[in-house]
């Protein structure tokens, strides 16, 4: 019995264990992680758009690399450069020259609509369309040329009989007859005014009566039934063509009408589709594609990947912004690039100690458990100033004031020293008025361009900036001077593990100067398992590309501040790379904080089988 | 409700060619379309064990449809050969043959699967390069100011497939009906785009195959007593005809989302009857021959026609409504009020006739686009097998003319190409081998690999025993009958290439196809005969062929380039 308690005992204290790592890995997730993206890794981010002045375009050839690589391993070898030329091909011939973040979206949000599968032929035979297919055909077709004005319609045009919530009485057999000549009359005159509009095309969302279908054909207007609510929503996100509401005015004013360049059957392997020449008012230019496959099972695999390659491109698109904040000042320092940057609770912080490697201006910190306290003080007076001032999300799920003592340092390219002003300050307003007249920032500008494979990535221009002297700024009552981080949109890096020897190398770095044994256990830890994805990757190479030759290249490379040269040639979009790893992080927290799994066994249910077939 | 059952794990398989159970089951697969290739193919029978419907064929579509199989490998294969047959109407066999042979083939060699994938992609593109060149020596241009070529290709898909039991008169007839009733599908006048029409295919089972005719317009099937209804029929020049696609029994149902509320002594029945008798007085004033309808006509309105002597026929179902639209020229009526007078069509004339033991009403029209075969044949079976024959044939005669060539059939045009592919890569193989990673050996062996797995296919017409031998001139196929005399010179011994383009005199050096030769640069001239003469060639659709062997390669690259199969067995 007592032994069993004490394993239970064990078992509590193991688990307490476990809560403190994943603590601490929460701490590394919502911080750490956030500083070294900005501060380290942005360096070394290269852009899928060629940035020319203050227009961004998109670059064809990174895009090409960018999706080669994507489809890399979610379609065969195969397939996998044809499809990933087709997609290319396709968002090119949709995109205008303003179309940006947006022609994404709506590829993503009406993927299934842009596309249509075909069983039997060679997935060779793929192709894109200009226009828009409908899947479904024609229920009456009206050949005609020229410019096509449709109109769509959300609900039944004839007049209903009766509408809801009403009552009809009916006295005789004449006045039925009367009221069913005029739905009749009125549903021919809305066709026949149609038709004087010009209008040769109705798309409808519902099922058209009978009658509607043969007037439109009498007055050789061309009629689509049962589009789907998405198919509507992208014809209205196209030409910008709102519903035509047949029963609300007497006029039958059509004011919303669009024009189509053609419309006309288009039949693939029997099965035939409705294909409309839209004339676009937004920036996406109307295309489809015609997927092919002899398997059913093929295409579905390749919709797949090109769907997850458009939620890639949205994504990659949008800036990501990270929870962590530079702060900045007019100073200009280039040669300085910040290096360690330590964020604590206040709890843990007994000590604040600038561990960095260079040694000879450890022993200028301050030390002062006073002064800190005064600090702690301070910081939760200003703390919330920061967050009402400038709405910064990172500060409100802190749910304990969080002392952030900053500390900076630089190093320069050839010495490696630190600048006079490199001071760790901790403590009351004096020291920092010292800390700012030789306030240390830099705004640095990067504009390396690297020559790979004949194209050219223009790296990103990046301002860094950073400054210790946060108190300061608030005591004088400014706060112009700090603004949120984010992963700009377009970053790449190449493939073949970069992301995560970069990110090793830097979370090594950063370890090595943490002060508590606690957060350098995690981010060596994190550091370790990135390293395994290129081991992984590296796995059955040799000589020159094997992993360790490949490892030590970078690392060199690093050291000696030369640009990270890739011996593969695609590239991969660093925000899913970022999300991928927090969301490993979230997953593991959790984990980690489960300290008992109770099975629970349900009891299968009795099946009345043979009772429900009497039944049938 | 639903059973609660303990789930069961995936299975995971890894490498699945390298199983003996995979292997073996690719081989039977193989075996069983490999002997049902070809004029002289095997047929098979499909029955259950339970008893009930038998099916006798050949074609791969029928045979790949009742087969079941369960591992996901041959799913792959069966599915992608019944959806290239279904697309391309031919060729099922061919693709299924050649993917297996493939696999097979390759599977001997000691190669990456990326290797192998990339190359056999170039020789691939190899091959469809040259069938769409002009150089191609076994393609033949289509004429269809004369009707040889496409004769000559209705004929072969009709000899290909055994189990129609069509005698070489039978076939002649079929296939000189079948070209007919697609030269009837072509319409007269036409604009830019032709829109071709359609051939309805009227059963008619246990008929003499001769009794089968193709009629212009459209035939709706009536019952004997329907039939003896309508006579006499009254003569016009033309005949003018309504036809309804909506409901004309008096129901009344669509009243909107309110109520209606009726008082008493007013009865809807009485209105609603009174508005189609009225419909039928307009359709007399109008002078209307014959009403045709989609659904059910109300017998007092029937009868009301009938008096007036025009012609009613309802039920007649939504797959005629297109035809009949078409046929008529005119859309289908949507209302019981005021109808226009320009919705009613026309027929040159209507006729009853009786074909064996049924009773037809037929629409003759004045522009003729749809037509109707009526196609006999001896037994359920036979007639299904016929049935799918017309279907292949006159899909293949509609891709003709979106790519007017015909290629060389009988394995002609497999023989040719092997030694074609041979021969360029024997002789340029550093365009081959442009991209990265490929040596000079690899391209050998699997450029090998890929000219047998044709020459093999060639090699499958041929099922009583016989040899297939190529000559080194053309690269045709010739086959020799089993128990030949050793000592005759070949020239005596054969007769005529697979294809008939070729005869045995002409000075020509023959080997073994399962023998090594040197590779030959094959004659790519077309003689002169193949256009003009008036000897029958065996042709097969170049877009069906062409088709069928993108497939077949991309298929047996989809299936190489699985390295794990994880199955969901819940």
């Amino acid at each position: 019995m007592s032994e069993n308690m004490q394993t239970h005992g064990k078992h509590w204290k193991s688990c307490c264990q476990w809560k403190c790592i994943s603590q601490a890995l929460l701490t590394f997730q919502t911080h750490t992680l956030d500083s070294i993206m900005d501060q380290y890794l942005s360096r070394h981010f290269l852009s899928i758009f060629s940035s020319s002045a203050n227009e961004r375009t998109l670059c064809r050839s990174s895009s090409e690399l960018l999706l080669e690589a994507y489809f890399c391993g979610r379609v065969g070898r195969n397939n996998h450069k044809f499809i990933s030329q087709l997609m290319c091909d396709y968002f090119f011939k949709c995109m205008t020259c303003k179309s940006g973040i947006e022609i994404f979206e709506l590829m993503d949000d009406y993927f299934v609509e842009l596309n249509v599968g075909v069983t039997g032929p060679p997935v060779s035979d793929s192709k894109i369309i200009a226009g828009l297919l409908l899947h479904r055909d024609f229920s009456v077709y009206c050949p005609a040329d020229g410019d096509i004005r449709i109109v769509m319609v959300t609900e039944a045009i004839q007049p209903p009989f009766t509408t809801s919530g009403s009552e009809f009485f009916l006295n005789s057999e004449t006045q039925f007859q009367t009221s069913q000549f005029w739905i009749m009359e009125r549903t021919k005159a809305i066709m026949k005014h149609l038709n004087g509009q010009n209008v040769k095309l109705l798309l409808s969302s519902v099922k058209q009566p009978n009658s509607v279908v043969y007037y439109a054909a009498l007055n050789g207007i061309s009629v689509v039934e049962c589009l789907s609510a998405k198919e509507v929503s992208l014809i209205q996100r196209i030409t910008d063509l709102s519903p035509f509401v047949p029963q609300a005015s007497s006029q039958y004013d059509i004011s919303n009408t669009a024009l189509v360049k053609f419309c006309k059957p288009f039949i693939l392997r029997s099965k035939r589709y409705v294909h409309l020449g839209l004339i676009s008012t937004c920036a996406f230019i109307p295309h489809c594609i015609v997927l092919c496959g002899p398997v059913q099972g093929l295409i579905e695999q390749h919709e797949n990947a090109l769907h997850g390659a458009f939620k890639m491109l949205r994504q990659l698109h949008k800036d990501l912004d990270l929870s962590y904040i530079r702060y900045a000042s007019d100073q200009n320092d280039t040669l300085s690039i910040p290096v360690s940057k330590n964020r604590r609770e206040n709890d843990q912080l007994v000590e604040t100690g600038n561990k960095s490697i260079q040694r000879p201006y450890q022993d200028t910190v301050v030390k002062d458990k006073d002064d800190l306290e005064k600090t702690q003080t301070y910081l939760k007076v200003y703390s919330n100033l920061v967050v009402s001032d400038i709405e910064l999300e990172a500060y409100i799920p802190c749910s304990t004031p969080e002392l952030t003592s900053e500390d900076t340092f630089q190093i320069d390219e050839t010495l490696r020293c630190l600048s006079p002003g490199e001071h760790r300050i901790i403590g009351d307003c004096a020291p920092l008025a010292e800390g700012n007249s030789i306030a240390n920032s830099t705004t640095e500008n990067m504009r390396t361009e690297i020559f790979c494979e004949n194209l050219q990535i223009t790296k990103i221009t990046r301002k860094q900036s950073m400054s210790p002297v946060k108190y300061n700024s608030l005591d004088e009552g400014t706060c112009q001077s700090y603004y949120s981080s984010s992963i700009p949109a377009g970053s790449v890096l190449p493939v073949g593990g970069n992301f995560e020897i970069l990110l090793h190398y830097y979370l090594t770095k950063y370890a090595k100067k943490c002060q508590s044994s606690e957060e350098t256990m995690v981010s060596m830890l994190i550091a370790n398992a990135l390293l395994g994805i290129p081991k992984i990757l590296c796995r059955y190479k040799n000589g020159k590309y094997s992993f360790p030759h490949l490892y030590l290249k970078a690392l060199h490379a690093l050291e000696t501040n030369q640009p990270v040269v890739s011996s593969q040639t695609g590239l991969e979009s660093v925000i899913g790379k970022y999300q991928l790893l927090t969301s490993v992080l979230q997953c593991l927290i959790k984990i980690l904080t489960v300290d008992l799994i109770i099975s629970i066994k349900r009891q299968p249910q009795k099946v009345h089988h043979q009772d429900s077939e009497d039944e049938l | 409700m639903s059973r609660l059952e303990a789930k069961k794990p995936s299975l995971c398989e890894s490498e699945p060619l390298t199983s003996e159970r995979v292997r073996a089951a690719l081989s039977v697969l193989k075996g069983i379309v490999t002997s049902c290739y070809g004029p002289s193919g095997r047929l098979k029978q499909l029955h259950n064990g339970l008893g009930g419907y038998v099916r006798t064929t050949s074609q791969s579509w029928a045979l790949l449809s009742n087969l079941s199989v369960t591992h996901p490998v041959l799913k792959i294969l069966t599915a992608s050969v019944q959806n290239q047959a279904a697309c391309f109407g031919d060729c099922g066999l061919f693709t299924a043959i050649l993917c297996c042979n493939l696999i097979e083939n390759v599977q001997r060699l000691a190669l990456t699967p990326a290797a192998v994938i990339r190359l056999n992609k170039h020789l691939l593109s190899l091959c469809t390069d040259y069938l769409k060149s002009e150089a191609c020596g076994c393609r033949i241009p289509v004429d269809f100011s004369s009707s040889r070529i496409l004769l000559c290709l209705v004929r072969s898909i009709l000899t290909s497939k055994p189990a129609c039991m069509l005698t070489r008169n039978e076939i002649d007839h079929i296939s000189a009906l079948i070209l007919r009733a697609f030269l009837l599908t072509i319409p007269e006048h036409t604009e830019e785009h032709i829109i071709l029409g359609k051939t309805m295919i009227v059963p008619l089972k246990g008929q003499r195959v001769k009794d089968s005719v193709v009629l212009p317009g459209i035939l709706i099937e009536m019952s004997e007593i329907q039939f003896a209804r309508l006579l006499p029929f009254k003569k016009a020049d033309v005949l003018k005809v309504a036809l309804f696609g909506m409901s004309l029994s008096g129901d009344f149902s669509d009243t909107g989302e309110g109520t209606v509320m009726v008082s008493r002594g007013v009865s809807l029945e009485n209105a609603v009857l009174d508005q189609l008798l009225r419909l039928g007085r307009q359709l007399v004033s109008d002078h209307v021959d014959l009403v045709l309808c989609q659904k059910v006509i109300h017998p007092s309105l029937k009868q009301f026609l009938s008096t007036h002597r025009v012609i009613a026929i309802d039920r007649v179902g939504g797959t005629l409504m297109e035809p009949l639209s078409k046929v008529t020229g005119t859309q289908p009526i949507g209302s019981l009020d005021s109808v226009s007078p320009n919705s009613y069509g026309s027929v040159k004339n209507v006729c009853p006739a009786q074909f064996g033991f049924k009773h037809f009403l037929h629409l003759i029209p004045n522009e003729v686009s749809i037509c109707s075969l009526l196609l006999c044949n001896r037994n359920d079976t036979a007639w299904d097998e016929l049935k799918l024959t017309c279907q292949t044939a006159l899909h293949v005669l509609q891709s003709t003319i979106k790519e007017p060539w015909v290629l060389l059939g009988g394995g002609c045009t497999e023989t040719h190409l092997a030694a074609y592919i041979r021969h360029k890569t024997h002789t340029e193989p550093e365009s081959l081998l442009s991209d990265e990673g490929c040596t000079q050996t690899d391209l050998e062996l699997i450029a090998e690999a890929f000219c047998s797995a044709l020459e093999s296919l060639a090699g499958s017409l041929e099922h009583d025993g016989g040899e297939t031998l190529t000559d080194m001139k053309y690269g045709h196929c010739w086959s020799v009958q089993a128990g030949s005399p050793a000592v005759v010179s070949w020239a005596d011994l054969l007769s005529q290439c697979g294809c008939g383009l070729h005869n045995s005199q002409e000075e020509l050096s023959w080997s073994f196809l399962k023998s090594t030769r040197h590779p030959i640069a094959p004659d790519t001239c077309l003689p002169q005969t193949a256009t003009d003469s008036a000897g029958s060639l065996t042709v097969d659709c170049l877009t069906a062929k062409l088709g069928g062997l993108q497939v077949a390669v991309e298929t047996a690259n989809l299936i190489l380039d699985l390295s794990y199969i994880i199955e969901d067995k819940n």
